[in-house]
């Protein structure tokens, strides 16, 4: 059994829930996204942001989701197979471990 | 991506002071203060508006008789409360006292490494021993301590000591901040600042000096961005407006502390309001260059270097910065 993601309580972080709906109209408009985040986090003096599926994996990474759980969530929500964002989750959260972003 | 609201507030909740040093950009600035009833106000706006930090400066913030119960309110509402001060004032309990209001951070100005430079630039006889001694007194409460260093021409050349000096007393990140033509700096600029070649040679030796020096180095200029120092992924040029937002002692928001134009009041206006439509603001998120700047193929990198540095020396947003060295080819 996997872990469940957590968020570093030290890294300050803010989601823009405008700028999430923008992505996804644009999206839904079969525009290119590329990067564009909608959540930003401040960790040692520096600015990060998170795109869409990046932000999506960090704000349920809250301590009581396992990577599958989290997966299963974000397939349910953008009708995607569940094994293909477990991949991306996973390695998303290694790339957060590593920066000391998530315990 | 565009913020809903500023990531860090700056706020000078007044402007007065006990000292009077040969920089400062506010002094023989006032403002009419607001009751505490406002200022706890716009605490809870800042944080409705989910702002992450709010940075106390001034002014000089420990003179300022409601500082705990404005920080407290600020840290029970989940923001990082920080300040800057001159040390005078902190001694152990002040320092157990700024623990307890919910201070994560506190930064204390030491300007030279030793009386000679620091208390002649601070106008403060014993001012550089206070400064020394709060740092002592924050270590010894577990409090993070900063010290912060404007360079000019008095101690760039000592500035390696001041930094060994401010890690020896306890500070962990020492900020080396430009110096700012405002207010008394710019009255006294042909005195305190450097050329831009001066500016080039320093930058260039302490972000070589870093690595090595004994506390982490942290710089807030975006004219370091000529260098190719700035972080990837970074905010261009100036963060003020972008990611930071003033407040001044009425709740009037300004860019920066060193650019006094209002972008609207915070208490009648609302901080996202401000935010998202001030013209001021928009200036310096929309720069078009100007002079050198115009042909200067690095200009992407930098957007003119810092804003409040062109516009206190020429009046204009889009001006290049005074410190810049590039001689781009016309």
């Amino acid at each position: 059994m996997s872990r469940p993601l957590e968020r570093n309580p030290e890294v300050v972080w803010r989601e823009e829930p405008r700028e999430r709906a923008a992505i996804l109209a644009a999206l839904e408009a079969g525009e290119e996204v590329g990067e564009r985040g909608w959540v930003v986090l401040v960790e040692g003096g520096r600015m990060h942001e998170l795109n869409l599926l990046a932000g999506e994996i960090w704000c349920l990474a809250d301590g009581t989701r396992t990577p599958e759980g989290v997966a299963a969530e974000l397939a349910a929500r953008y009708e995607a197979p569940a094994e293909e964002i477990l991949a991306d989750v996973e390695a998303f959260a290694a790339d957060c471990r590593a920066r000391g972003w998530m315990g | 991506m565009k913020l809903s609201a500023p990531l860090t507030v700056n706020w000078t909740l007044s402007y007065d002071c006990n000292f009077s040093c040969r920089h400062c950009y506010s002094r023989g600035r006032e403002g009419r203060e607001l009751p505490l009833s406002d200022v706890l106000r716009i605490v809870d706006e800042l944080a409705r508006c989910r702002v992450a930090f709010v940075n106390f400066g001034g002014g000089e913030p420990l003179v300022y008789p409601h500082l705990r119960e404005v920080a407290r309110a600020a840290a029970d509402r989940g923001l990082r409360v920080s300040m800057n001060t001159n040390g005078w004032l902190l001694d152990r309990a002040v320092a157990e006292g700024l623990g307890a209001a919910g201070f994560s951070t506190v930064g204390v100005s030491v300007d030279g490494a030793t009386p000679a430079v620091h208390d002649a630039f601070r106008s403060r006889p014993g001012s550089l021993a206070r400064a020394l001694a709060a740092l002592e007194h924050l270590a010894a409460t577990g409090l993070s301590a900063t010290a912060s260093a404007v360079i000019f021409r008095h101690n760039v050349h000592t500035y390696r000591d001041i930094v060994a000096l401010a890690a020896e007393r306890g500070a962990r990140t020492v900020y080396l901040h430009n110096f700012k033509c405002a207010g008394r700096g710019h009255a006294n600029r042909a005195e305190l600042d450097l050329s831009p070649p001066e500016w080039r040679a320093f930058y260039e030796d302490a972000l070589a000096w870093a690595p090595h020096a004994p506390a982490k180095l942290a710089f807030d200029d975006p004219i370091l961005a000529l260098l190719g120092a700035a972080e990837p992924g970074a905010v261009k040029g100036s963060t003020c407006g972008k990611l930071s937002l003033h407040l001044e002692p009425d709740g009037e928001a300004t860019p920066c502390g060193f650019l006094p134009l209002s972008a609207g009041n915070v208490l009648t206006d609302g901080l996202e309001a401000v935010w998202a439509t001030s013209p001021a603001l928009r200036q310096m998120r929309e720069k078009t260059p100007q002079g050198k700047c115009t042909t200067c193929e690095v200009y992407g990198e930098c957007l003119g270097g810092c804003t409040a540095r062109a516009f206190a020396a020429t009046g204009a947003f889009n001006a290049p910065d005074p410190h810049c060295w590039r001689d781009p080819t016309p």
